[in-house]
């Protein structure tokens, strides 16, 4: 099975392409945070052992976006497009987008989903947003 | 906290540069040295004077300033490195008014040097990823900004062109500028795409170069008999780091206006006292963004100041009548002192063709990645 690039942040959402998105939980604030990482609760410091890890659905809207034009990271190819999106309640992060500009609209469902991508000769599945309608 | 207007008076009594320029094999301390003569002798003053010294660079690595200082003299000055990504001349720069101010030290010197060397990220060891590749790319950021003021308030490529091209033409007068070719609208439109509407010639270039300040109490102003009328008091020195993002706003814009507000409480100004300021434009959409956190301008109308020209010389308060970091460059290390440069030959009205007429309050400011906001405002008593 092709691996995912990034297994940290999420993880496949049954038998499609469909992806979750692992968010940290706080047991000592009760506030949620993205992404759960190894170094604890970014919102009141609490130590790792009160953060548990939370894979929640991959559903964002789509808030801003734009094309880039030039290679910015060594991880894309350009021309392609990134975006805000707020994930969950008031969590606004950076996505990658499925496709071209034309597909999208501010204000519109998109869905985390593995796609392949090519990282030092090997395949891997990368989190690309797509259009709801499409995943 | 103790504030600087709690401590005693500190003055810029010289500044010094080595031209910004693209990267070259001259070498670290050929470009400092220079800086660091030039503020000595605009200070009037000699090296052995200086008794403490901050050093702001980020690429060229471990001990840069005492190597440097040897060229001098081996005063057995205090030396000490700085680094703060993009605000490590600044920071620089606020320590040795911190030093001067706290009555440590009568005499310091802040310079920043710099070269496009192997500046590394210290993001990229945290071992955590995120959802975008380019997550951590500061211009992506701003583009998105700039993208969505687009929609919601007009804000138009124009606009940022029109940014970039004032500083780019105040660069074109300025000897210490990387970039010296006055710019239209029309070219800075037509340059390379990049991000959304943000073309290359509305991004500071990378380069080297280096500039210095020289700090000292009112007791050795008249020790050393400096003339009375060029010293240039610091009347604020503020640095915040950003909180978690709320709401769309830009953590690192909400971080500025934070930063202004609590420097203009320091100095006792307000936003309209200003008659000069030098920002941090890395990118076009942000002079626009900064001119409206700063209150130079009303919320949403930061276009507005700029096409009305309260923004260029001879307008209300000129913006980065150096050229800003887009025209005059971003060396990283020196840019913050860069710009304590061109405020103090402004209060001091010695600034030729870029002069703003009457200046006597200026703001410098700066954001270093991850991120933090620096500001300075300085005074002609």
């Amino acid at each position: 099975m092709t691996a995912l690039e990034k297994p940290d942040l999420y993880e496949i959402d049954g038998t499609g392409p469909a992806l979750k998105l692992i968010f940290g939980q706080c047991a000592a604030c009760k506030e949620q945070h993205f992404p759960h990482t190894g170094y604890g609760c970014p919102r009141c410091g609490a130590r790792p052992e009160q953060v548990t890890p939370e894979a929640r659905d991959g559903r964002a809207t789509l808030l801003t976006f734009i094309t880039l034009h030039a290679k910015l990271a060594p991880g894309i190819t350009p021309p392609c497009v990134v975006a805000e999106a707020e994930i969950a309640p008031g969590m606004i992060e950076e996505v990658m987008l499925s496709g071209s500009a034309a597909q999208y609209r501010d204000g519109m469902t998109i869905v985390a989903r593995a796609e392949e991508v090519e990282r030092n000769g090997e395949t891997v599945l990368a989190c690309r947003f797509a259009p709801e309608e499409e995943v | 906290m103790a504030r600087l207007s709690d401590m005693r008076p500190v003055y810029v009594i010289g500044v010094g540069m080595h031209p910004y320029q693209f990267a070259s094999e001259t070498l670290y301390i050929d470009m400092g040295l220079t800086a660091v003569r030039g503020a000595l002798e605009d200070a009037g003053i000699a090296f052995p004077e200086v008794e403490s010294a901050y050093v702001g660079c980020t690429g060229i690595g471990m001990a840069a300033g005492r190597i440097m200082f040897n060229h001098l003299g081996s005063t057995g000055l205090a030396c000490t490195q700085i680094e703060n990504a993009s605000a490590s001349g600044s920071s620089a720069f606020q320590l040795a008014v911190l030093e001067v101010a706290s009555g440590r030290r009568d005499v310091s010197l802040a310079v920043g040097v710099d070269k496009t060397g192997d500046q590394v990220r210290a993001v990229q060891k945290e071992k955590v990823n995120r959802l975008s590749d380019t997550a951590t790319i500061p211009l992506v950021k701003y583009a998105l900004m700039a993208e969505r003021l687009k929609k919601e308030k007009g804000l138009s490529a124009e606009d940022l062109a029109m940014v970039a091209a004032k500083n780019h033409t105040n660069a074109s007068k300025n000897p210490n500028a990387q970039f010296r070719k006055p710019r239209t609208v029309e070219q800075v439109l037509n340059s390379t795409l990049v991000a959304g509407t943000t073309t290359s010639l509305m991004c500071c270039p990378r380069g080297e170069g280096a500039a210095a300040a020289i700090v000292a109490s009112e007791d050795a102003i008249r020790r050393l008999g400096i003339a009375g009328g060029r010293p240039i008091r610091v009347k604020a020195s503020v640095l915040q780091s950003e909180q978690p993002q709320v709401g769309r706003e830009i953590p690192s814009v909400t971080l500025a206006q934070r930063v202004a507000e609590m420097a203009y409480d320091e100095a006792g100004i307000a936003a309209s006292d200003l008659d000069c300021v030098e920002l941090h434009d890395a990118f076009a959409i942000e002079e626009i963004l900064y001119t409206e956190t700063f209150g130079l301008a009303p919320k949403g109308a930061g276009q507005h100041f700029l096409r009305d020209g309260g923004s260029a010389i001879g307008g209300q308060c000129c913006v980065n009548s150096s050229g800003g970091l887009i025209g005059q460059g971003h060396p990283l290390g020196p840019t913050g002192l860069g710009q304590i440069h061109e405020l103090t030959r402004q209060l001091r009205g010695e600034n030729g063709d870029r002069q703003q007429p009457g200046a006597r309050v200026g703001m410098a400011h700066m954001i270093g990645l991850g991120s933090i906001s620096i500001a300075h405002i300085l005074t002609k008593d």
